[in-house]
């Protein structure tokens, strides 16, 4: 009897192993999309239902948050066999590392409206998720009581006399300091991705690679990172040593949102912060003045992009779905209303509710309104792990600003 | 079937699941790390390995990045070491004292170690940044209220060891207070009657009596400093700067967190693999030397 009994469940436990193995019927027209945006998540997943609804086919989304989580979980997805069918890359990095599995679009629709695919060798790769930029945020109620016309911030002299300026009146405004800036070991993607970005674009031509290319080759331009330093010390210079020093995201943005500094070094990303605290001061982007010259445009780009996995059985669903959410009203709907993003498309016209947002859109719409992002083709680890520190000791004073052009070209004439 | 033969199958059968995952857990992916370290490696499915020999090696013993985080590993150790076994020493002697609400403040140590070193690495960064300098303010002292502590490596570096302390000297003390509720009482009641002060009691009798616990906290100690990770991330995130022989480097970035960095942020999985190499053998060569040690100064009742 009781042998009998031990049998059975040995047996149970056997055939519950051998079904937990066994996969699920093959949906072999089930699109997986692997994402890495958290936030859009639900919105993601409800626009996927619409698309079914719409068309009868399915689109499973799939989502594992931050950024290098996400690097490491796309690996391990690869390494099982539920490789997804859509996944996101962030630039040349994600490309370099994943170039053995990539297939690039062909005559899709979305591409003849927008500029900001990701492409290599004239293969566009990459379906832009989402456009995001940063300049100089500013306070525009500030700035009017100081008496500065935003439209004159064009130059590092004219952003200098701003400063001066604000600074001299920082009772009269309320502010504890001019620029809300963060160096701190929380906040090196603002130095080493951010604020670096300037020296590889800034008063360059949209997709201007010439500086980059230098730098990937271990080369600098010895005048052009002089004047580049002498931003970074402006801005050091009118910041709040708490905030530039130790402070985190929060307590960056919430400087700017409580109105104690006039401008911010940060995005159009603090738009959902802003919106949850009901801060609602008018504000635009002005631009940054990372080298000697007059400058027009803000660092516009998109962060990440869909790319298609070379080996998945469903690629033509997959481009369907993607040229859906570019083409159709419905798509428009989820990336401008319901995930708040500002679309890389010219096609949508809806126009996203939030000041820095909008303000984007504006500047996307001027004619050379936008520097390139380059920021994320740079070797891996290079702008957070390998400069940024140095820009904290600069800002703790740790090193002088000679040293401090030093070590910043010393660190790429590292690169090989 | 004869008993033997019998007795060793049972003996087999129960030992070959445990044997099975630990062979397929540690064994297999040690060896394959191993043969890892000596290659370019990048985990990207598809992509050619090559043999680089001992490159990677040489590599990370000429960074100073990694020779500053291996120092700087150690100095953290020591210093978590000692001040978590002194402390958690300390609670021990007092919750083991007849005192009132002594069950409470055994569970009120005890608690901290409850907490995830994330969450604890938070609370202790707002404490660092927001109610130090508050704390300053009220009382008027200029140079507290301006403090920013987290942004000296040295004194990020006891702020860390607190913060480590903290969580991990109520879980010692409990091993402690066991240790010390074995001491036999006989013991100590007969060198009170021979006129022993407190500091001969427990120099000569406490201490030998609990040289076993000592083994253990030592080393749980000593591991779990070496290892340390979650609380740095969390509450430095590898800053503050420090010069280093003319570089800037990160001040707590110790070996775990650097490790991690080296194979993830900058993709480098084979340089990243032959670092956690030399440091599995470094905390082997110094765990197994400090029990050793500790072993021989254990007393047999």
């Amino acid at each position: 009897m009781k042998r009998s009994i031990i049998f059975i469940m040995i047996l149970a436990l056997v055939l519950g192993m051998a079904v937990g193995c066994t996969r699920p019927a093959e949906q072999d027209d089930t699109v997986v999309i692997y994402q890495n945006k958290v936030e859009i998540h639900e919105q993601l997943t409800a626009f996927a239902a619409a698309y079914e609804q719409a068309t009868g086919k399915k689109v499973i989304v799939k989502t594992s948050g931050g950024d290098s989580p996400y690097a490491e979980a796309l690996r391990a997805e690869f390494q099982s066999d539920r490789q997804p069918d859509i996944f996101v890359i962030e630039g040349m990095g994600g490309y370099n590392t994943w170039d053995s599995k990539l297939v690039p679009f062909e005559n899709e629709e979305w591409m003849n409206h927008t500029t900001l695919q990701f492409e290599v060798d004239g293969k566009i790769y990459g379906f832009p998720v989402a456009v995001e930029a940063w300049g100089m945020a500013y306070n525009k109620d500030l700035l009017e009581q100081a008496g500065i016309d935003p439209a004159t911030l064009t130059s590092q002299e004219a952003y200098r006399a701003a400063f001066e300026k604000i600074d001299s009146m920082k009772d009269q405004l309320g502010i504890s300091s001019v620029v809300a800036m963060a160096a701190g070991p929380d906040m090196r993607w603002v130095t080493g991705l951010h604020n670096f970005n300037g020296y590889l674009s800034a008063g360059l031509p949209y997709g201007d690679t010439t500086i980059l290319d230098m730098l990937n080759n271990g080369e600098y331009d010895r005048e052009r990172l002089t004047e580049y330093v002498d931003w970074v010390e402006l801005l050091f210079d009118f910041a709040d040593r708490t905030v530039l020093l130790t402070g985190n995201y929060d307590s960056q943005v919430s400087q700017f949102a409580t109105g104690r500094s006039v401008f911010i070094h940060q995005g159009n990303w603090i738009d959902p912060w802003l919106q949850s605290n009901n801060i609602d001061f008018p504000m635009g982007f002005a631009p940054h003045a990372s080298v000697k010259g007059e400058h027009n445009a803000i660092f516009i780009g998109a962060p990440s992009f869909y790319v298609l996995n070379k080996d998945s059985k469903n690629l033509e669903a997959a481009r369907e779905f993607l040229n859906f959410m570019a083409m159709n009203e419905i798509g428009h709907n989820y990336m401008v209303a319901e995930a708040n993003m500002v679309p890389a498309f010219t096609n949508v016209t809806l126009l996203p509710e939030a000041p820095l947002s909008a303000n984007v859109v504006e500047w996307l719409a001027k004619p050379d309104g936008a520097y390139t992002w380059l920021q994320n083709d740079m070797p891996d680890g290079f702008g957070m792990g390998t400069i940024a520190p140095i820009y904290e000791a600069f800002a703790k004073g740790d090193i002088t600003k000679a040293q401090f052009i030093d070590q910043l070209a010393a660190r790429i004439s590292e690169i090989n | 079937m004869k008993k033997e033969t019998k007795d060793k199958v049972v003996f087999a059968a129960f030992l070959a699941p445990a044997l099975f995952a630990f062979v397929m857990v540690v064994i297999i992916p040690f060896f394959m790390g191993l043969y890892y370290s000596m290659t370019d490696w990048t985990a990207v499915v598809g992509r050619q390995v090559n043999w680089v020999g001992l490159r990677n090696y040489q590599n990370m013993f000429n960074n100073v990045a990694f020779q500053y985080s291996f120092f700087r590993t150690f100095l953290f150790s020591f210093l978590s070491v000692i001040s978590i076994n002194l402390i958690a020493l300390m609670f021990a002697f007092l919750v083991t004292r007849e005192i009132r609400l002594r069950n409470l403040y055994r569970a009120g140590f005890f608690i901290p170690n409850l907490i995830g070193g994330l969450v604890l690495g938070y609370i202790w960064q707002f404490i660092f940044k927001e109610v130090v300098p508050a704390i300053g303010g009220r009382l008027g002292i200029s140079l507290i209220e301006n403090l920013l502590l987290l942004s000296d490596p040295n004194l990020t570096m006891f702020g860390l060891v607190m913060a480590f302390t903290w969580q991990y000297a109520g879980y010692i003390m409990m091993i402690y207070v066991a240790a010390l509720l074995n001491v036999p009482q006989e013991l100590l009641e007969a060198s009170e009657i021979d006129g022993a002060n407190f500091w001969q009691k427990f120099r000569n009798i406490t201490v030998p009596m609990i040289a076993q616990a000592f083994t253990i906290t030592s080393f749980l100690t000593l591991v779990n400093s070496f290892k340390q990770y979650d609380i740095i991330v969390a509450l430095t995130a590898g800053g503050p700067t420090a010069i280093f022989r003319g570089q800037v480097v990160d001040s707590t970035e110790l070996l775990a967190v650097h490790i991690y960095n080296v194979a993830f942020k900058y993709n480098r999985m084979a340089e990243g693999q032959a670092r956690a190499i030399v440091f599995f053998l470094m905390l082997s060569v110094v765990s197994i030397g400090q029990v050793y040690f500790n072993k021989k100064k254990e007393i047999e009742m």
